[in-house]
């Protein structure tokens, strides 16, 4: 095994490497941004010494290089550095926050890829029929509306007329207080407040593995192999499950990608239902130039998406022994 | 040399010739085949529609945008149901619906269509230079495509539009920056392959500069697919558009249905006056579904391989 050995080493290093040039990039990205968190203070009135003892205080005057040596020697430290907004830590900011988002997005992805997946394999089987032409059409459709007005609808149908939900939010004020953080996310309450952001991302997000499962189950079908699997009688379900294994990888290697975005393209359901997740926070501090908050969560998401890249290359150098020759 | 100008003399005869250039007959016959398909031939022209609605739409408005409606009694008609004097109603601050939805069609469609062009012409672009050029040219276009790939399209639209300042316009340009990831590998993988053709060893081989070769051999033929993204493009942009403008973060003044529905949001009267949001709701998604399945039906007829373009395509 030392080719699958060496293989894993060099794209570890190369994820590392990645990971590395993407926190410098978001670095001088927003360092070089017009304005920083005290040009709203300027709007406001403040005098010109003030912000700038404000800016000396908080390092901003100093070369860029200096500052980052000092973010990159606090970052290895764990110290993620404070939100001048809102003069707390970073991580006390956004811990919350991300968590409610990826307990939102999480499940209903994987739910969506999973449902995708076995609607992709319905109607891609049936070629040339009805359902393959037709059955993904309501799938495109639903699709096609902006994820923001797909949560007015729900809200609006499911909540405000049919009084089955409630409109927003994601526990109900006044609830009892629990001892544990993670507590309230097993009471009945926050499911109830669960059911409708859920059904907007699964709605919003549904096409894409639908679509691309049914390509690749198309192309399944018209191999040999599942020929042969035909031929020797083998019943439909049988036949419909090895062809959904072989043509499950096109859908597994989007799921992180998709995954990543999806917890970004979630502000639009989070703004409708007052989720107190972080997309919408995300918005607020990108406008009030809060860039240590800005730079963590986007570095959060880039490194979820670089490092869920590296875990899919390595099985599939498992699956297929190819892969494993360098590119 | 009277010669040679009894030559150049006919330009009548040229122009009556014109519809037997090649790119006008290609032209003609495509869109022959694309309309007897029926499914393509509906949706394409939804999209005419909404294209002329852009068009004529102003005019057709049968009230001003911020003009307030009264009712015989002299009151102001708030969030009135639909009604014959106002068929899709009125919103909170009694302004007519369908005027609103009229006037906003324009900042639609050229969202489209600028949003749509810039993907296309970018992505194409970058496509091509990486696929023809190859070498470390390629690896670095195409790093940088990786990278624009992960990126989260909302927060990043975000960060672009402050960089740009808030506008109507720089919403429209922060898109383009950043939606042309999935043509571009798209069409450096079509590149590849066609550089490997004969008429273009060929063309090399008797001397070609670089330029007529992309120009002349390459563009044409990567140039149905650069059509079937130009079609995604539109449709994405019209979406990312909306989305941005719900968030608050593109012109408010810029009256298109994205603003109409993120008003009717904000209003906290959504649930009693769902007459607001729903045309212009139901007109995005219907555009974009138009926009999708034009393009998957177009993909479809024009190409012969069924290599599978999925994945870049409805991930973008």
């Amino acid at each position: 095994m030392s080719s699958m050995k060496r293989y894993v080493v060099v794209r570890g290093l190369q994820t590392i490497f990645t990971l590395w040039l993407v926190l410098t990039a978001l670095f001088v990205m927003f360092r070089s941004m017009p304005g920083d968190f005290t040009s709203q203070m300027a709007v406001a009135g403040a005098s010109e010494e003030a912000l700038a003892a404000l800016r000396a205080q908080w390092g901003l005057d100093e070369p860029l290089y200096v500052q980052y040596w000092r973010y990159i020697t606090n970052l290895a430290q764990g110290n993620l550095g404070e939100s001048p907004v809102y003069r707390v830590p970073v991580w006390e900011f956004v811990k919350m926050r991300m968590f409610n988002t990826f307990i939102l997005v999480a499940p209903a992805m994987t739910f969506t890829y999973l449902l995708g997946a076995l609607i992709g394999t319905i109607t891609g089987s049936k070629r040339g029929s009805r359902l393959e032409k037709l059955g993904i059409i309501p799938v495109i459709g639903v699709g096609s509306f902006p994820a923001f007005f797909l949560s007015i609808v729900l809200v609006v149908v499911f909540a405000s007329w049919l009084n089955l939900f409630p409109t927003s939010g994601m526990l109900s004020a006044g609830g009892t207080e629990l001892e544990t953080w993670w507590g309230p996310y097993l009471t009945a309450d926050f499911g109830i407040h669960y059911v409708l952001p859920f059904t907007a991302v699964v709605c919003r997000y549904l096409f894409i593995p639908s679509l691309i499962m049914r390509t690749s189950v198309v192309e399944v079908m018209g191999q040999d192999h599942t020929e042969y699997h035909r031929l020797t009688g083998l019943p439909i379900g049988n036949r419909l499950r090895h062809v959904a294994k072989h043509a499950s990888l096109p859908v597994l290697t989007i799921y992180p990608v998709s995954l990543a975005r999806a917890l970004g393209g979630v502000v639009l359901i989070e703004t409708v239902f007052n989720w107190p997740g972080i997309g919408y926070a995300l918005v607020e501090a990108v406008l009030g130039r809060d860039y240590p908050v800005v730079q963590f969560v986007f570095f959060v998401v880039a490194a979820f998406v670089i490092i869920s890249n590296f875990l899919v290359d390595l099985l599939y150098g498992v699956i297929d022994p190819r892969i494993r020759v360098e590119d | 040399m009277p010669a040679r100008d009894a030559v150049s003399l006919p330009n009548t005869e040229a122009f009556e010739n014109i519809a037997d250039h090649h790119i006008v007959r290609n032209f003609v016959g495509g869109l022959r085949m694309m309309l007897n398909d029926r499914t393509t031939a509906a949706y394409f022209w939804i999209l005419v529609g909404i294209t002329f609605l852009g068009v004529v739409g102003p005019m057709l408005a049968p009230y001003g945008i911020e003009q307030t409606q009264y009712s015989e009694t002299g009151q102001i008609l708030s969030a009135a149901p639909p009604s014959i004097n106002h068929p899709l109603g009125t919103t909170f601050a009694g302004y007519d619906v369908l005027s609103r939805l009229l006037v906003g069609a324009r900042p639609t469609v050229i969202t489209g269509l600028l949003g749509g062009g810039l993907i296309l012409t970018i992505g194409t672009s970058i496509g091509i230079t990486a696929g023809y050029v190859g070498g470390r040219t390629e690896t670095i276009l195409m790093r940088f495509t990786d990278f624009v790939y992960g990126v989260p399209l909302i927060p990043f639209g975000i960060v672009m539009i402050t960089f740009l300042g808030v506008g109507f316009l720089s919403s429209i340009l922060v898109i383009g920056l950043i939606l042309w990831r999935g043509g571009a590998r798209v069409i450096r993988a079509q590149t590849l392959q066609i550089k490997q053709y004969p008429f273009v060893k060929v063309a090399k081989a008797t001397g070609a500069s670089r330029r007529r070769i992309i120009i002349k051999h390459i563009l044409p033929n990567v140039a149905p697919m650069a059509i079937f993204f130009l079609a995604l493009g539109v449709g994405y942009a019209i979406m990312l558009q909306a989305s941005l403008t719900f968030l608050g973060v593109a012109s408010p003044f810029t009256p298109s249905w994205g603003v109409m529905i993120r008003n009717a949001f904000n209003s906290g009267y959504m649930s009693q006056a769902w007459w607001w949001s729903l045309t212009p709701g139901l007109l995005i998604g219907i555009t974009v579904l138009s926009t999708f399945m034009f393009g998957r039906g177009y993909e479809d007829l024009i190409t012969a391989d069924s290599e599978s373009v999925e994945a870049d395509t409805v991930a973008a």
